[in-house]
C-alpha cells in the first residue's frame, strides 16, 4: 500500500464525519474564490468563521521606517476578503473550548506551529491559541490535522459564538460551587454551528466561573457569563447560574447585567439560546462599532431585555440535548496518574522556593497540585510544547489547561512530583517563577501582527516583564501582586481595563511626527471576575511607560494603607494626584533631542501608524440567508465534481441537498425553528415561499419550485449518469432562482 | 525526497548574541531588498522564549531566522513555497540562499563582533511530515538528492547522520571537516540567488 499522498487521505476515518465535510467544504470554497465565483465579502466571513484571519500588512503596503513600500504578493489580484491579498500571511485562529487541552493535542499544535507557523504557540486572553504567518491554502490540512485529535476551528472567529471559557482551575478549586467544566463543554458544542448563532451583528464571548469572587474567568465582561450557585429546595441541593449579559471591553467598556441570579442547570442552554436569539434579531447590524449585545441591553434595559428572552424562550422547538448531557457530568472528569501525596520537605533545588510561592497552588482534592508554566507574552515553542506534552503524559495523566493569563498549566500534580516537574521544566525554560505577578505581564498581538494595533503591546509588555524581572526581588508582597495588562489599541484585547496598571496604545503628533503612547490606565479590578474598570490617566510616551510603572508602584509601596488594594489605594489618592506623579513624563522630547520616542518598542522603524488596516475582528455580516445560498452553491459545483469522477449516487445526493439548502435559507427567515429534516423543509418552503407565490417566477412560474418538489418526491433514485446530470441542472437554476427570490423579496424579509 | 518545505541551519562560531542587535538588520534587509527578488513581509522577534526561534524575516516564499534552537545560534533557513520540482536542486536552492544570509550577516558591520559561520557543520530538516517522515526509510528516501547536492557543496560527500526522533522533523546533521568559508561554498552554489 503507497503512503497516503494528502492529509484528507491520511486522516480518513480519523476526524468526526460532520467536521471532515466542513473542512472539505472549505477547501471547496477555498477554490470556488480563487476561480472568483465566490465574492470577497462572503468569502472573508466564510474563512473567519473558520478562524482564518488577516494580519497586518495584508493589503500589500507596509512603512519601512522611511516610506511606505508595497509588498508585492504574487497573485496580485486575488484577494481573500476586502482589500486582503489571497498570498498576505494570515493568522489562525484555534479555540480551546475551556481552555482544556490533552497531550496529543498539544503534540499536533506544536508539529502545526512548525510545519505552518514559525514554531511558536500563542496562548491568547480568551484561552485560544493561535498561530501567525500562515498561507490560507494551507488552513485545510492544518484543520484535517486538529480535527483529528478533536479539535475545530469553527467559529473561532466571525460573528458568532466564540471560545467558551472557564476557569482553568474548575474541578479542583477550593472556592467553587461545583465544577463548571460538564456546563462549558455542553455549551460550547451545543452553539457549535446552531442557526440561532449564525446572523449577530458581532461576536459573542462566553465565560463560565465557578464562584463570584476569583477573576479566573473574568465573567464581568463577557456578553454572556455564567457564574456556578447552588441552593436548597425542598432539602435538595440544586445546581444552576447566576447568568449575566451584556458585559465587554473595548473602545466602551459595559459591566454585565444581571439577568438571573439562579438559572436552574436544565435551563442554562434554552434561556442562552433565547438570548441569542433575541440578540440576532435585535441587536445592530449596521453600525459595527455598537453591533455587540451590550448595546442592545443598554438600549432596551436589562428587565426589558429579560421580558424580551423570556418571551422567545417559550417560541423555542425543545431540544433534548438542553438536559441530556447532565446525565453524564462526569464527561470533562479527569483522573490523576499518580496517588496525591504531601510535598517532601527539602532541601529544594535552587529557584524552587521562589517559583513555588507563585506558580504552585493546592487543589480542593487532599496530595495534589496545580503547576503554572509562566509563558513570556503567551509564547511556547513547539519543541517546548512537544517536551510539555511528555511531562503531562509523565505526571498527570495527560490534563493542561490555558488560562486567560496566557499561561498553560498542569493539573493533578501529585505533592510527590512536583520537584522533579519543577526541575524538569527549569530545564525547558519554563521554570520562572512569577504567574499571575506583577512580571507576568499579559498583551494582545498589537501591531506585531494585528491590522488594528497602533502601539506595539507586546514590545512594551516585554520590555515592562524584563525590567520588573531585575527589580522584583525587592519589591513588597503587594507591588509584587499588581496586574499589568496591555493594549495596543481601544479594542481591549490585552484587557487593560481590569488591569491593576493597564495601558492601551495610542498615537500622538509631535512637531509633524508620530510618537508612540500608551494611555495608563488605572482603578481596574482584577477580582471579582473583573469586577470594575479603570479609567484613563493620560498618555505616556510608550518609552516613558517603564518609569511610568517605577513610580506608581513606589508611590504605592510607600503609601498603600494595611491590606489596601491598589484600586483602593488610586481611589484614595486620587487620579489627579497619580496623574501629577507622572506628568513630566508626558512630555516629548524633540526629534533632535531623543529620535528614540519616535520609535516603538522592539520595532527600529520610525514609528507610523500608515500601517494599521481595517480590523477583521468584527467579522462581515452575512444574514443567514445569504451564507445558506452560498453553501447550496457550492454544493451545485460540489455535485458536478462529484459526477465527473464518476460518482453518480454521491452527485444526485449533494445536487438534492443543494436545493434543500437554498429553500431552508429562505424559509428560514420566515420559521427560526426550522430543522433539518427534509420533508420538513420541503413541507415549510411550500407553506411560507411557494403557497404566497413569493418563490413564483415572474417568467417561469412554479417551474423552479417544482424541480424541488419533484426531487423530493420521487427520491434519489438517479442510477444513470444522464439523471443525475439532469437533477444538478435543475438544482443549479434552484438556486439560481433562490437567489432571484431573495433579490425581490430581500428588503421585504421579516 | 518529496519533501518541498526544506530548512537549512547553519550554526554561529559565537555561543551567544545580541538578538536586539539583529531586529534592526532584518528590517534592513526589507528596506533595501537585500535578498534580491525575495519577497520580505516582516520581522518577528521571539527574544524572550528560551531556545526559541530568535528573530524571523518572514517572507511569501522563505523565512529566514537568527535561530536559538537547541541552545545553538545560527542562520536557519526555511523554505515554505514554490520548492524546485527537482529535489536535488531544491536542496541547493535551500543551501544556497541560507549560505547568502549567512554572507549577508557575516558583512554586517552593525554587529558586534563580527559574525562568523561555521561551514563544518550544517542541519538539514524536510518541514513535511507527510512527505518524509523522521526515520530510517525517511531518511534512506532523502538521501539522494542531499547526497547530490552535499557533494557539489562540499566537492566531496560529507558525512550524513539522521538525529532526532520520529515526533520530530526528518532532521539530517551533515559533518564535513576542513570544509571551506561561506563565500567559497556559495560560490560554488552560483553565488547570491538573483
Amino acid at each position: 500500500m503507497s503512503a497516503p499522498s494528502s492529509y484528507k487521505q491520511k486522516l480518513e476515518g480519523r476526524m468526526p464525519p460532520a467536521w471532515a465535510r466542513e473542512i472539505d467544504v472549505f477547501e471547496t470554497q477555498i477554490e470556488l474564490r480563487k476561480q472568483g465565483r465566490i465574492v470577497e465579502k462572503l468569502f472573508a466571513e466564510t474563512r473567519l468563521r473558520r478562524g482564518v484571519y488577516g494580519q497586518r500588512y495584508d493589503n500589500g503596503q507596509r512603512h519601512d521606517g522611511f516610506t511606505t513600500q508595497q509588498l508585492k504578493f504574487p497573485q496580485a489580484e486575488l484577494t481573500k476578503g476586502p482589500n486582503t491579498l489571497w498570498d498576505a500571511p494570515g493568522m489562525q485562529r484555534i479555540k480551546i473550548p475551556f481552555g482544556k487541552l490533552s497531550a496529543e493535542q498539544l503534540d499536533v499544535m506544536a508539529e502545526l506551529a512548525e510545519e505552518y507557523s514559525d514554531s511558536i504557540l500563542h496562548v491568547t486572553t480568551r484561552q485560544d491559541i493561535q498561530l501567525h504567518f500562515i498561507h490560507i491554502e494551507d488552513t485545510p490540512d492544518l484543520m484535517r490535522r486538529l480535527a483529528a485529535v478533536n479539535i475545530t476551528t469553527r467559529e473561532a472567529c466571525g460573528n458568532s459564538v466564540r471560545n467558551v471559557t472557564a476557569c482553568p482551575y474548575a474541578g479542583v478549586c477550593s472556592t467553587e460551587s461545583f465544577d463548571v467544566n460538564p456546563y462549558a463543554n455542553a455549551f460550547t458544542y451545543y452553539f457549535l454551528g446552531h442557526d440561532d448563532v449564525q446572523n449577530f451583528g458581532r461576536k459573542f464571548k462566553v465565560a463560565f466561573s465557578g464562584c463570584k469572587d476569583n477573576p479566573c474567568a473574568l465573567t464581568n465582561f463577557h456578553d454572556l457569563g455564567a457564574i456556578a450557585r447552588t441552593r436548597t429546595v425542598d432539602g435538595k441541593l440544586q445546581r444552576g447560574f447566576e447568568v449575566y449579559v451584556g458585559g465587554g471591553l473595548g473602545a466602551v467598556p459595559f459591566p454585565a447585567k444581571l439577568i438571573d441570579d439562579f438559572v436552574p442547570e436544565d435551563e442554562l442552554l434554552p434561556l442562552s439560546q433565547a438570548v441569542c436569539r433575541v440578540f440576532a434579531r435585535l441587536g445592530e447590524k449596521e453600525n459595527r462599532s455598537r453591533a455587540r449585545i451590550k448595546f442592545l441591553v443598554k438600549k432596551l434595559g436589562v428587565e426589558e431585555f429579560k421580558r424580551l428572552v423570556l418571551e422567545e424562550k417559550t417560541k423555542l422547538r425543545p431540544d433534548e440535548r438542553w438536559t441530556a448531557y447532565l446525565k453524564d457530568l462526569a464527561v470533562t472528569e479527569e483522573r490523576p496518574l499518580r496517588p496525591g501525596a504531601a510535598l517532601p520537605p527539602g532541601p529544594y533545588p535552587a529557584g524552587f522556593e521562589k517559583w513555588r510561592a507563585t506558580n504552585l497552588k493546592p487543589q480542593s482534592q487532599d496530595g495534589y497540585f496545580v503547576v503554572i508554566m509562566t509563558l513570556p507574552l503567551g509564547d511556547l515553542t513547539s519543541q517546548q510544547a512537544r517536551a510539555v506534552s511528555n511531562l503531562a503524559r509523565r505526571f498527570t495523566g495527560d490534563t493542561l489547561r490555558t488560562t486567560v493569563d496566557q499561561n498553560l498549566l498542569f493539573r493533578w500534580v501529585s505533592g510527590a512530583d512536583v520537584v522533579a516537574l519543577y526541575e524538569e521544566l527549569v530545564k525547558l525554560g519554563l521554570g520562572t517563577a512569577g504567574a499571575d505577578s506583577i512580571t507576568d505581564v499579559t498583551s494582545c498581538p498589537g501591531t506585531d501582527t494585528c491590522k488594528l494595533g497602533i502601539s506595539s503591546s507586546r514590545g512594551l509588555a516585554g520590555e515592562l516583564r524584563q525590567r520588573l524581572s531585575v527589580v522584583e526581588e525587592k519589591l513588597t508582597p503587594a507591588a509584587k501582586a499588581l496586574h499589568i495588562k496591555c493594549s495596543g489599541c481601544f479594542n481591549a484585547c490585552g484587557q487593560h481595563h481590569v488591569a491593576d496598571i493597564g495601558f492601551l496604545g495610542v498615537s500622538r503628533n509631535v512637531n509633524g511626527r508620530r510618537v508612540p503612547h500608551f494611555q495608563l490606565v488605572v482603578g481596574g479590578q482584577w477580582t471579582e471576575n473583573a469586577g470594575a474598570y479603570g479609567l484613563a490617566i493620560g498618555a505616556v510616551p510608550s518609552k516613558n511607560v517603564p518609569e511610568a510603572v517605577s513610580r506608581l508602584t513606589a508611590r504605592f509601596e510607600k503609601d498603600k494603607l494595611e491590606s489596601e488594594s491598589f484600586q483602593k489605594f488610586i481611589n484614595r489618592v486620587g487620579k489627579k494626584e497619580v496623574r501629577t506623579l507622572i506628568e513630566d513624563l508626558l512630555e516629548v522630547p524633540t526629534y533632535d533631542q531623543d529620535p528614540s520616542f519616535y520609535s516603538d518598542w522592539g520595532d527600529p522603524r520610525e514609528y507610523t501608524v500608515d500601517d494599521m488596516g481595517v480590523g477583521e475582528c468584527a467579522g462581515e455580516v452575512v444574514p443567514f440567508v445569504q451564507m445558506g445560498l452560498a453553501a447550496s452553491e457550492r454544493e451545485v459545483f460540489e455535485a458536478q465534481l462529484l459526477l465527473d469522477q464518476g460518482n453518480v449516487e454521491q452527485a444526485a445526493r449533494r445536487a438534492f441537498s443543494a436545493m434543500l439548502q437554498a429553500a431552508r435559507a429562505l424559509t428560514k427567515e420566515r420559521n427560526q425553528n426550522l430543522g433539518e429534516d427534509p420533508d420538513e423543509i420541503v413541507n415549510e418552503f411550500r407553506t411560507h415561499l411557494v403557497d404566497t407565490e413569493l418563490f413564483k417566477d415572474p417568467y417561469q412560474g412554479k417551474v423552479f419550485a417544482n424541480y424541488l418538489f419533484r426531487a423530493h418526491k420521487e427520491g434519489l433514485d438517479h442510477s444513470s449518469k444522464e439523471s443525475a446530470h439532469q437533477l444538478i441542472e435543475e438544482a443549479q437554476l434552484f438556486v439560481d432562482a433562490a437567489h432571484q427570490c431573495y433579490t425581490r423579496i430581500g428588503s421585504a424579509m421579516p | 525526497m518529496e519533501a518541498k518545505k526544506l530548512q537549512v541551519k547553519f550554526f554561529l562560531e559565537q555561543t551567544s548574541v545580541k538578538l536586539e542587535a539583529i531586529v534592526p538588520v532584518f528590517h534592513a534587509w526589507i528596506r533595501e531588498h537585500k535578498l534580491g527578488s525575495e519577497m520580505l513581509v516582516d520581522v518577528a522577534d521571539y527574544a524572550h522564549v528560551p531556545n526559541g526561534p530568535g528573530v524571523v524575516l518572514i517572507g511569501d516564499a522563505s523565512d529566514y531566522y537568527l535561530d536559538l534552537g537547541d541552545g545553538r545560534p545560527g542562520l536557519l533557513y526555511s523554505r515554505k513555497r514554490y520548492g524546485d520540482a527537482d529535489p536535488v536542486l531544491r536542496v541547493e536552492d535551500a543551501l544556497r540562499r541560507a549560505l547568502n544570509a549567512c554572507r549577508l550577516l557575516e558583512s554586517e558591520e552593525s554587529l558586534s563582533p563580527r559574525f562568523r559561520f561555521r561551514t563544518d557543520e550544517v542541519l538539514l530538516r524536510a518541514n513535511d511530515r507527510l512527505r518524509a517522515e523522521n526515520t530510517d526509510a525517511g531518511f534512506a528516501a532523502a538521501r539522494p538528492a542531499l547526497e547530490a547536492a552535499l557533494t557539489k557543496l562540499y566537492g566531496k560527500l560529507p558525512k550524513l547522520e539522521r538525529v532526532g526522533s520520529p515526533s520530530e522533523l526528518l532532521t539530517v546533521k551533515v559533518t564535513a571537516a576542513g570544509a571551506a568559508d561561506v563565500k567559497s561554498l556559495l560560490d560554488r552554489l552560483g553565488g547570491a540567488p538573483s
